[in-house]
């Protein structure tokens, strides 16, 4: 089974863990008394972060795990503060005495350690990495990260779906569209609402837009990264231009605000010829790219992730097609019938990410023109009622899991897990046998939220 | 490579292409003779990020792409703060990234400056103030300029970097 999330509810009395997978839902009760639980990192490596988090969040002990270092709170965060429990309602601590954290080191003679971030060289959002270091060989690298930890969860418990809206929409910028997605999904089923054919259709075609502006920027700087300049140069104006798209269709250039229940006119005819552009400019740039030998030079077999190792990571997105795992939350027959074709790589390098987006980009513009549709129904919501929802998007990244439990009109819980969550677990993986220089091409051939991951 | 070649010239110079309006051509133009006058014709940005939701950076890099292209002005986004005039920040300064900002600062050479980007270091964006949150950014950093928007656009933050470079 492939797990999706883990993760705990307060209760009366207890905590209830969550385990999410493809096939089923296992809650287990933990008395609030003496929390503990088994881990699930020796079989699922996923598991861990997972695990930390749920300690940090609620203080719940993991049993026979085989790393208990904290994972969201970080050198001078207060010492046995466990802020999602209920009781704690603090909106501001003291920074405690600064406790080192413990990296994962590979010791060893001429072994030595690289320490980058969290700041980084560039317009990057902040984590940290730590790499052992035989010379120029990468031996393993840790993720750390965290840094942007707004609290998002806590933030939204007590408010409305409605209220909750702005804030969703704002958790990855780059995926907002697919974030709005799944609390649209989660506000239909609260309000035992349904959302008519033509609805459904735009907001589909403005999540295929959204991909197409992350891909494109990707594309751009993928190549950017080994030396490449000019193909950023290309991507980056037909990113600017999709964003345009983006910004002329939703009035914002990220989509923020876009996914609603109200009336939608839209103009399908400049749509429908900025498409065919797009469709021209991507087939010169794919024959221009693929003809040029030095760059293929560093992505072919450089970062791998082997397909067996994807699976036992339970990755998701388009870090897990590039290695051959056909997993997409699009597979379905609404997405079929407009043109959804699973595509997936096989050699789990930089050039297989590179592959897998172009070829996403290609049949998301087929999609967008399944899904054109001239005007979208306002939708009349029914009174919300309270429950435990779940609601899934393919985001330009990969699967975004969201789970919502609203009690008495309001969020008594909120719970996020951004692809990148899983996908960042496994980025050590593709180091090994890589020089220390290919870092930055293997990181940007994932292109993973740091935001989106640190909530 | 000739196939390349042939697209480039039928492409030719974006940044100039007509559908920039005139407005903001004025603007880069005096944006460019701002930095000339100041900054001795480069102004060098230290962009930090202390808790965004990352498309406030995405605009920043949009700056460099064929439409804005930032550069041609004399503005460069620099690796390291000791090399930059401007710490440009983005974000909630988070607990967790409140001391790397505060260090990433105090290695910016005088004189320096701090100019917010984007909604959320004013607390402006819809978030809201939780125990992992610092901001507002004025609480903690000497803000001499903000660039209001969620997120501001390029043309945005160009027009702010000139009304900042107005000021001082
Ligand atoms: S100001 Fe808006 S766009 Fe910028 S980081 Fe904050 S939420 Fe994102």
């Amino acid at each position: 089974m492939r797990l999706i999330a883990r993760y705990a509810v307060e209760l009366e009395e207890a905590y209830e863990v969550v385990t999410v997978w493809d096939e089923q839902t296992d809650r287990v009760r933990v008395p609030k008394s003496d929390p503990h639980i088994e881990t699930l990192s020796r079989t699922h490596p996923a598991a861990i972060w997972f695990e930390r988090k749920m300690h940090d969040d609620f203080g719940i002990i993991i049993d026979n795990a085989f790393d208990n270092r904290p994972l969201v709170h970080q050198e001078r965060f207060p010492r046995g503060l466990h802020p999602m429990q209920k009781h704690f309602t603090q909106t501001a601590i003291e920074p405690a005495e600064y406790l080192p954290y413990k990296y994962e080191a590979i010791g060893g003679d001429g072994v030595f350690e690289v320490a980058v971030g969290p700041i980084h060289a560039g317009i990057i959002e902040p984590g940290h990495f730590q790499f052992s270091q035989a010379g120029e060989d990468m031996l393993h690298q840790e993720v750390r990260h965290f840094y942007k930890y707004r609290a998002v969860e806590k933030m939204l418990e007590g408010k409305t779906l409605q209220e909750a809206k702005a804030i969703i929409e704002r958790i990855s910028g780059n995926e907002s569209v697919a974030y709005q997605t799944a609390w649209r999904d989660i506000v239909l089923q609260a309000a035992k609402s349904e959302l008519p054919e033509a609805n459904r259709k735009y907001h589909a075609l403005l999540l295929e837009l959204e991909r197409i502006i992350h891909h494109l920027t990707d594309l751009g700087f993928i190549p950017n990264d080994a030396g490449f300049g000019a193909a950023l140069a290309f991507c980056s104006k037909l990113s600017e231009e999709a964003r345009r798209q983006m910004q002329c269709l939703t009035g914002h250039r990220f989509g923020f605000g876009a996914i609603s229940f109200d009336e939608v006119q839209i103009d399908t005819e400049a749509l429908r010829v900025y498409l065919d552009d797009l469709e021209k400019e991507m087939m010169f740039f794919e024959e221009w790219i693929t003809d040029i030998p030095s760059l293929w030079d560093r992505f072919d077999t450089t970062g791998i992730l082997a397909h067996h190792k994807a699976l036992k990571y339970d990755t998701v997105g388009v870090v897990a097609r590039a290695s051959g795992v056909a997993q997409d939350r699009r597979d379905n027959d609404f997405y079929r019938t407009h043109g959804f074709v699973l595509h997936t790589e096989k050699s789990g390098d930089v050039a297989a990410r590179f592959k897998q987006r172009l070829a996403e980009v290609k049949n998301a513009i087929v999609m967008m023109r399944a899904l054109l549709t001239e005007t979208t129904e306002s939708v009349v919501l029914n009174e919300v009622h309270g429950g435990d929802y779940t609601a899934y998007a393919e985001s330009s990244l990969g699967e975004l899991f969201m789970n919502i439990i609203v009690k008495d009109g309001i969020i008594e819980r909120f719970f996020v897990r951004d692809p990148s969550f899983m996908n960042w677990q496994a980025l050590h993986l593709m180091m090994p046998g890589n020089i220390i220089a290919d870092f930055p091409l293997i990181n940007k051939s994932c292109d993973l939220s740091y935001a989106g991951n640190d909530l | 490579m000739i196939r390349f070649w042939n697209k480039r010239l039928k492409t030719g110079i974006l940044t100039e292409a007509p559908d920039i309006d005139e407005e903001l051509a004025a603007l880069r133009k005096s944006l460019k003779d701002e930095v000339k006058k100041k900054f001795a014709g480069s102004l060098a940005i230290r962009m930090v990020d202390s808790g965004s939701c990352n498309a406030c950076e995405a605009e920043c890099n949009a700056l460099s792409n064929p439409y804005y292209d930032l550069e041609r002005l004399g503005i460069y986004f620099v690796a390291s703060p000791r090399h930059a005039d401007v710490m440009l920040l983005s974000g909630l300064m988070t607990f967790n990234m409140t001391p790397h900002v505060l260090d990433a600062y105090a290695q910016i050479p005088e004189p320096k400056w701090v100019v917010t980007l984007g909604d959320c270091p004013a607390m402006q964006a819809p978030f809201e103030k939780t125990f992992a949150v610092n901001a507002p950014a004025t609480e903690h950093l000497p803000v001499a300029h903000h660039i209001p928007g969620c997120p501001p656009a390029p043309d945005a933050i160009i027009r702010g970097l000139l009304a900042f470079l107005k000021k001082i």
